[in-house]
């Protein structure tokens, strides 16, 4: 598997930026993983607020949340939610959550 | 970021074992249980069961492209793979076709059985063999047929990449991408396990959002409802991740005055049957549809915009589910056309100021013959609609088809032959590129990030909701 190089930190990921081991996230790999993946030079607290909620579903459910619990959690209207991570719910939003890739067409 | 790069051949060695097959065996999932899903069994014959397969269910039109093959080469030039990797051998089509190739003329054409050295024919001899034939099926062809087309002596080299997918399939050796959302298919019909709460919540939060826009507390995004002109089907991530289309679709069959439903089950369009080869998964998805129009007694099955779910739900669905469809399956973008057509809505195409290009999509014009209904929806609903060039039928994949997208371990090259959309997106200067197809927007998106293209990833629906005016 690939790795993000950052810093002094090395995180293991698989070919398209998700955390190989999502066990490994921390905030500061957040971060990394927003700016190397996202292009976010820093996290604001909306965008914090999106990444712990699915971070919360996660580890309870052991699957990413659907967009429309993404929204009632935080407050955020759809489009708010795209502003915030570019690549989306599924390949922004959760990847800086350290979900690994959801499965499917996306 | 370092990514992994393909040596000097382009097939990437992808390991056989996965662990979601582990945790469905632990598990027991039904599927599994019940003989539906495939996992892979170690020390198991799988060489020889895969002979067996192939002995079985070879049909003549895959002998024909088993046969028929003259090694002219031009399927190479084809191909968006060979195209990027020209001095690589392995990415001609007919180098991957060969592969099964040979193991039909050793063990079902005489020449093999009497010169196999001759006809370079070979059989795979172990799981390491058959996962070699794993990474060239499903790791280097988007299975875009590109070079069907283009192919004098009329091989249709997807057709067996599909079948030898469907064989390996069969003992469990394909990537963990197709094992995952198979398996999610068969255990809950639909393709991201969405819960049919979930469901309900997010179309009523979008007929809500619908309601606010058009401050009309009339609308409606129903469910279940009989007799209605229209069944809508849509592809799961739709619902789970980007329900900005089905509140479009909700907003303009409102608009239209279109008497319309969404079944309770049977609504995902889209169809891991025809990536993975397996024609009983195909069969059991495209017929929950079906079968949801024939209970609702919907005048026509309308699939949302989708490349594969077009491709399999109105072609390949019925000769797999052995269905004899009465009820027309059509895509949404065609009824866009007929409402334009019959002026059931208005649009203002000033809305849509910013350049436009139209990918087609492999399974849309190619595999399913609609070519000129996106174009005619287009010209009435942006002012600068321009052709990408080829397009239509010789269009290039977006590189993503094929299930590529849901195999992240054959990304590295699948962006790297990615050369040539990306060359082609750029040659039209325009703004935006227009597709009708959820996973071609993905596949795109990738493309156009990777090669840094200043170009955003539309879909029709977006454009007709956006050029679309009030009801007079």
């Amino acid at each position: 598997m690939p790795f993000i190089e950052h810093d002094d930190s090395k995180i293991e990921v698989n070919e398209e930026g998700f955390l190989a081991h999502p066990e490994e996230w921390t905030e500061d790999v957040a971060r990394i993983l927003a700016k190397v993946e996202e292009g976010l030079d820093e996290l604001t607290p909306e965008h914090w607020v999106v990444v712990n909620y699915i971070r919360d579903y996660y580890r309870e459910k052991g699957l990413a949340p659907m967009v429309r619990k993404m929204c009632q959690a935080s407050g955020f209207a759809l489009m708010r939610i795209y502003d915030l991570f570019p690549s989306g719910p599924a390949k922004g939003a959760c990847k800086v959550a350290g979900l690994p890739k959801p499965d499917g067409c996306v | 970021m370092r990514r992994r790069k393909p040596g000097p051949s382009g097939i990437v060695a992808a390991p056989l074992e996965t662990k979601s097959q582990d945790n469905a065996r632990r598990d027991n999932i039904a599927s599994v249980a019940q003989g539906r899903l495939k996992t892979y069994e170690t020390g198991a014959p799988n060489a020889r069961r895969f002979l067996d397969l192939l002995s079985r269910r070879i049909t003549r039109s895959l002998a024909v492209s088993l046969t028929a093959c003259v090694h002219c080469g031009m399927c190479a030039e084809s191909c968006h793979y060979f195209l990027a990797r020209p001095d690589d051998p392995t990415m001609t089509p007919v180098y991957k076709a060969d592969q099964i190739r040979r193991v039909f003329k050793r063990h079902l054409d005489w020449t093999g059985r009497v010169v196999p050295w001759w006809v370079k024919a070979s059989a795979p001899e172990n799981d390491e063999d058959l996962n070699r034939l794993k990474n060239v099926v499903f790791g280097a062809c988007s299975a875009c047929r590109r070079c069907t087309l283009n192919c004098p002596m009329g091989v249709d080299t997807a057709l067996l990449v599909r079948f030898t997918r469907g064989l390996l399939t069969e003992l469990g050796i394909v990537p963990e991408g197709v094992f995952n959302v198979s398996r999610d298919q068969w255990e809950t019909g639909n393709q991201m396990a969405v819960s049919e709460a979930d469901y309900l919540e997010t179309l009523e939060w979008m007929r809500d959002e619908v309601r606010a826009e058009l401050a009309d507390p009339t609308v409606e995004i129903p469910v279940d409802r009989p007799d209605c002109d229209v069944l809508y089907t849509i592809n799961p991530r739709e619902i789970k991740f980007d329900p900005r289309s089905i509140a479009h679709a909700a907003k303009i069959f409102h608009v239209a005055g279109e008497k319309w439903t969404l079944p309770k089950w049977g609504w995902d369009q889209t169809n891991f049957g025809l990536f993975s080869g397996d024609d009983r998964l195909g069969a059991f998805v495209a017929g929950n549809v079906y079968e949801a129009a024939a209970r609702l007694r919907a005048g026509r099955i309308v699939i949302s915009e989708c490349g594969h779910g077009y491709r399999s739900t109105r072609w390949e669905g019925y000769d797999w589910a052995s269905r004899d469809q009465t009820a027309p399956t059509e895509s949404v973008v065609v009824t866009l056309g007929r409402y334009l057509a019959e002026g059931r809505i208005r649009v203002d195409a000033s809305r849509n100021p910013v350049p436009v290009t139209f990918h087609d999509s492999c399974n849309i014009a190619r595999s399913g013959d609609l070519v000129e209904e996106p174009r005619r929806v287009l010209r009435q609903v942006c002012l600068d609609f321009r052709e990408m060039t080829p397009n239509g039928r010789e269009n290039f994949c977006c590189t993503g088809g094929g299930g590529l997208l849901s195999m992240a371990e054959y990304r590295p090259l699948r962006l790297e032959v990615a050369r040539i959309k990306a060359d082609q997106l750029r040659a039209t200067g325009a703004g935006q590129v227009c597709t009708m197809c959820h996973n071609c927007v993905d596949g795109l998106a990738d493309v156009i990030r990777h090669y840094k293209i200043d170009m955003k990833v539309v879909q029709v629906l977006d454009l007709v909701s956006r050029a679309l005016m009030a009801p007079r």
